[in-house]
Formats: structure tokens, C-alpha cells, sequence
């Protein structure tokens, strides 16, 4: 069983759901923050399942979305990095309180890794940060989404000259402020740096590892999740599920 | 809650708690005491209760700012929602269907729905509301319907023009182009995929549309139908569902739109903004002609 519930500051209350550890104590609290705009989507249901899974080996779970994004109050365009940064914080913190468990580890995704790791930092409360084919830095994330936009549009011929102008210049598959673009150019890896390597566990599912920090742990179960050019295609795949579940209850 | 003028609420229901959604509530002094309309929007495909891109969520609260009432579902095995594997889908969609008008009437009392659906989501819509007295109107988004008989001439005028802009800004397309050079050599061309797409629907038959939009119209209520770019292999007018059908009355309780500009799932921030304009304004009973 799970509850689903809003919690968080009045203007940007945040949806999230809670996974009870089944049938134990559950000494842990493990986060999970989902990555942002199309791969949210196409996420929804292994990172659901991996919490299932984590419930019913003896862990409490927490699931968010962002301020602005799924089920979370707030528009997209008002939203800044800080406010993801603290939503972070605020669902350990919710986590905390609801489980009673003071060991919490992190599993975070693509671009939320960033987001995690600037949560965290040095912060000693954290047990461990999975970061499931993290983002080396935020001027490649946007690059990359700009990428997807102009691949996007690339298959409409439908849209007049202005139009098109407009799309190619800008996010509009998710319209972000001009602040939260300026905050993404400015993320470099050194975010990664700032959080102890023992806590860091990389979990790729790719062979090209740019991930930018020496001597984190490292998993790898290839599949292709195509994160560039599928925009779509939900990634249901066993092995990745069983994959970050071990990085998760590993000892 | 300080500019909020509604309230969401996760409802968990049916049997043990295995369904989910969200009911989303405007605020009381928005509300209408004589307004018993729900809009129910119905996951589809594999994608959760928000929709593509957020757009269900998007509707919800901007109908909400109009003084309606939603709730946003995951149908089974869908996002939050227990599968039923004990059943067929359409069945599993039926039973889903059960527990919806069960929660809502729990919560609210009394009501008529609208049930609103993209792609999968508009052919349950229609299945649903053919044996359901409750549901007083549909939101469409992309539902098949057959060809009428101008359909050729114009999808080649379509072709045509769309040749013609691509011979114009030759440079914008040479991907394009590339594209299908490869498509032509190594047969798996985009185009299959799409094919791929329309074959994995359920697509009620047209039997079951006209009975699902007599229905509707003999309660007295309203459909919005709206057809986006992918629908262009088989629909390419407004008004060639009405022609189709032809079901009396037709136009005085249906609203037809076309948009071949815009994409299918809605990618694009100023689709969505133009998508959850038309609905509201429908919703709020705005006049058909300024929709078309």
C-alpha cells in the first residue's frame, strides 16, 4: 500500500507518495527524486515499481515531483533551481518525520542528480546518492534539450515560418524561466565533487561513463534508454529495476 | 492557500485502494451549486494521470478556474493504479469505470460526467459512454474516424502543399529527406512506426461512435472532437466526423476542430496553451462558431 499526499509551502505545495516499509521496521528512508520534463514520464512506472520493491525489502520510500512538474503545484516557468534544490530537502525532511528512520539514502535521475547533489553536498545526514545516468553538468542538459526540441520539430511540417523561428530559439517543450536557464548554465560538475565519493554511487546504463568525478562507485547494466532521441518510450526494463534496487540495498 | 483557487485531492478507491486519481475542486466561491458536471480525464497508453506533457494536469486546474470540477485517473496498471490481469482490457477499463462513478459519487454526490481522452483515451471514452447514463459529454483528442468520400482529393491538395513548403526551405528538411532516402532503402521508416501506433488502438467501430454520440446527444450534452496533425491519415476537415456519422442534430451539439499544425502528445507549450483554451472555452458553454 501507499499514500499519496501534497505537502510543502502553500504557494508550491508538492505531490508525493509514500511507500511504508512492508512487514519490518524499515530502519531506512530511501528518496526518489525523477528526472525532469519528457523522462518523467517515461520513468513514472519502473521508479513506481522500484519503490515497491525497496518497500518490500524492509525500506520506506518517498516518491516526489518537483514544484511545477506532474502533480505538483506551481507553474514551470516561476520555478528556479533553488526551489527544486529545496523540495529535495523538504521531502527528506517530510521522509524523515513520517518513517521515524534517520538513515536516508538518495536515488536520483538524468539532470536530478544535479539537483540532488547541490541538495546534499557535504551534508553528513545522507547515507548514500544513487545517480542513475547522471548529467555531467547543466550547459550539456540544455544542449541536450535543445537538441530534443529541434529533433521534435524537425518532424512537423506544419508549422509556419514564425512558428518555427520561435520554437527553434527557445524550450517550449517546457518553457523554463530565463533565471532557471542562467542556474543551469552555471551547475558544473564540481556539485558532484562537493558530496563525500563514498557516498556516491553512479548507475549507468551505458558504457560511455561521463561522469566526472574519479573513484565513486560504479554500476552498469546496458540498455538502451535512449534518452535523446526517445521522447516517449517508457523504460520498463527488469535488470535496470533490479539493477538500482541493489545499489539501494546493497550493504 | 494564498492565489489558489482550488484544492486537489488523491483520492486511493475501489477494492482495496487499487485505483488512484486526483480529484481536482475549485474553490467554493467559484463554484456553481447547479453545475453537476465532472470532467474525468482517462489515462492513456502507458502514460500516468498528468497526460502528455502535463497537459491533463494543465486542464484540470484551468478548469478548476473556471469553476469545474475533474479527476484525473490512472486506468489499471497504469501510474499508480493496481493492474487487473485477471481481465481483458476493456473489461479492466469497465471495472475501472465502476469505481470511478463510485468514488465520485461518494465525494460528490449526484453527477454527470465528461469524459475526456487523447488517443486510447478518446476510443474508452466512446466505448464508456454508450452504456453509461452518467456521462453527458466527451473531450476527443485525436479519435479515429473513417474516411468520407472527399478524403483522396484532399489529402493529396495536403501533400501537395506540403511538397510544395518543402521544395521552398529545402535546407530546413534535407533531415527530413535523408530520413526517407533510408526509409526507402532500409524498409523501418518512421512511417511504419506511426502505422504501428494507429494499429495498437482499440478503435471502436464506427456502430459504437454513433451510438456513443446519439447517447450523448439524447442526454443532452455536448463532444468536442479536435484532430491534430497525426490524425491526417484519416481525417483532413472539419466536419468529416459529423459526415461520417451522420447522426441527426449533429451540429447543434457537437464541435468539430482541426489543427494540423499541432503535434499529437502536444509537445509544444503554445499547442498546449491553445488546446486548454478551446476546452475551457467549450466547457464553459462558449458558442461552437468560436471554436471552429
Amino acid at each position: 500500500m501507499h499514500e499519496a499526499f501534497f505537502f510543502g509551502p502553500d504557494d508550491r505545495q508538492i505531490f508525493a507518495v509514500y511507500h511504508p516499509a512492508v512487514g519490518a521496521d524499515g530502519r531506512v528512508l530511501t528518496v526518489i527524486c525523477p528526472p525532469l520534463f519528457a523522462e518523467l514520464n517515461r520513468t513514472y512506472s519502473i521508479l513506481r515499481k522500484l519503490a515497491v520493491a525497496l518497500a518490500e525489502q524492509g525500506q520506506h520510500v518517498l516518491r516526489l515531483d518537483y514544484s511545477g512538474t506532474g502533480d505538483s503545484f506551481g507553474r514551470l516557468e516561476d520555478m528556479t533551481i533553488s526551489d527544486w534544490v529545496e523540495d529535495i530537502k523538504l521531502a527528506v525532511q517530510e521522509g524523515r518525520e513520517l518513517s521515524g528512520c534517520s538513515t536516508v539514502r538518495i536515488v536520483s535521475v538524468r539532470a536530478s542528480a544535479l539537483l540532488a547533489s547541490m541538495s546534499i553536498g557535504a551534508a553528513n545526514d545522507i547515507e548514500r546518492l544513487v545517480l542513475w545516468d547522471p548529467i555531467p553538468d547543466g550547459s550539456k542538459y540544455l544542449q541536450a534539450l535543445n537538441r530534443e526540441q529541434l529533433a521534435v520539430l524537425e518532424q512537423h511540417h506544419f508549422l509556419d515560418r514564425t512558428m518555427r523561428h520561435k520554437l527553434t530559439c527557445d524550450y517550449d517543450m517546457y518553457r523554463m524561466s530565463e533565471q532557471m536557464m542562467d542556474e543551469f548554465r552555471t551547475i558544473d560538475s564540481d556539485v558532484y565533487s562537493n558530496v563525500p565519493r563514498n557516498k556516491l554511487r553512479v548507475f549507468n546504463t551505458t558504457s560511455a561513463d561521463e561522469f566526472p568525478v574519479q573513484g565513486a562507485s560504479r554500476d552498469t547494466v546496458r540498455h538502451a534508454c535512449n534518452w535523446e532521441t526517445n521522447t516517449e518510450g517508457l523504460i520498463m526494463s527488469q535488470p535496470i529495476l533490479e539493477g538500482l534496487s541493489k545499489c539501494l540495498t546493497e550493504h | 492557500m494564498p492565489d489558489r483557487a482550488l484544492t486537489e485531492v488523491p483520492l486511493q478507491f475501489g477494492e482495496g485502494g487499487r485505483s488512484f486519481g486526483i480529484l481536482t475542486l475549485p474553490d467554493t466561491k467559484l463554484r456553481d451549486p447547479l453545475e453537476s458536471r465532472v470532467f474525468v480525464f482517462l489515462s492513456a497508453g502507458f502514460l500516468h494521470r498528468v497526460g502528455p506533457h502535463g497537459l491533463h494536469v494543465l486542464i484540470a486546474r484551468e478548469l478548476a478556474q473556471k469553476g469545474l470540477t475533474s479527476l484525473r485517473v490512472d486506468l489499471a496498471g497504469n501510474g499508480d493504479s493496481l493492474p487487473r490481469n485477471e481481465l481483458e482490457y476493456q473489461q479492466s477499463v469497465t471495472a475501472d469505470f465502476k469505481e470511478i462513478l463510485s468514488v465520485l459519487e461518494s465525494q460528490l454526490g449526484d453527477v454527470s460526467i465528461v469524459l475526456a481522452g487523447l488517443c486510447s483515451g478518446a476510443d474508452n471514452a466512446i466505448r464508456l459512454a454508450v452504456n453509461h447514463s452518467r456521462v453527458v459529454g466527451m473531450v476527443l483528442l485525436d479519435p479515429v474516424c473513417d474516411k468520407d468520400s472527399g478524403f483522396t482529393a484532399r489529402a493529396l491538395g495536403f501533400k501537395a502543399r506540403a511538397f510544395a513548403g518543402k521544395c521552398t526551405a529545402l535546407f530546413r528538411y534535407m533531415p527530413w529527406l535523408n530520413r526517407r532516402i533510408k526509409s526507402l532503402i532500409t524498409p523501418s521508416s518512421d512511417a511504419e512506426e506511426t502505422m504501428d501506433n494507429l494499429s495498437l488502438r482499440d478503435i471502436p467501430p464506427r456502430e459504437q461512435m454513433r451510438a456513443a454520440f446519439e447517447s450523448i446527444r439524447d442526454r443532452d450534452g455536448r463532444v468536442l472532437s479536435v484532430f491534430t496533425e497525426y490524425a491526417l491519415r484519416y481525417f483532413n476537415q472539419s466536419g468529416q466526423l459529423g459526415r461520417v456519422l451522420d447522426v441527426d442534430r449533429y451540429e447543434q451539439y457537437c464541435t468539430e476542430i482541426f489543427w494540423p499544425h499541432a503535434e499529437h502528445n502536444y509537445p509544444f507549450e503554445s499547442h498546449r496553451r491553445e488546446l486548454i483554451e478551446a476546452i475551457t472555452t467549450w466547457a464553459t458553454g462558449q458558442t461552437q462558431e468560436s471554436l471552429a
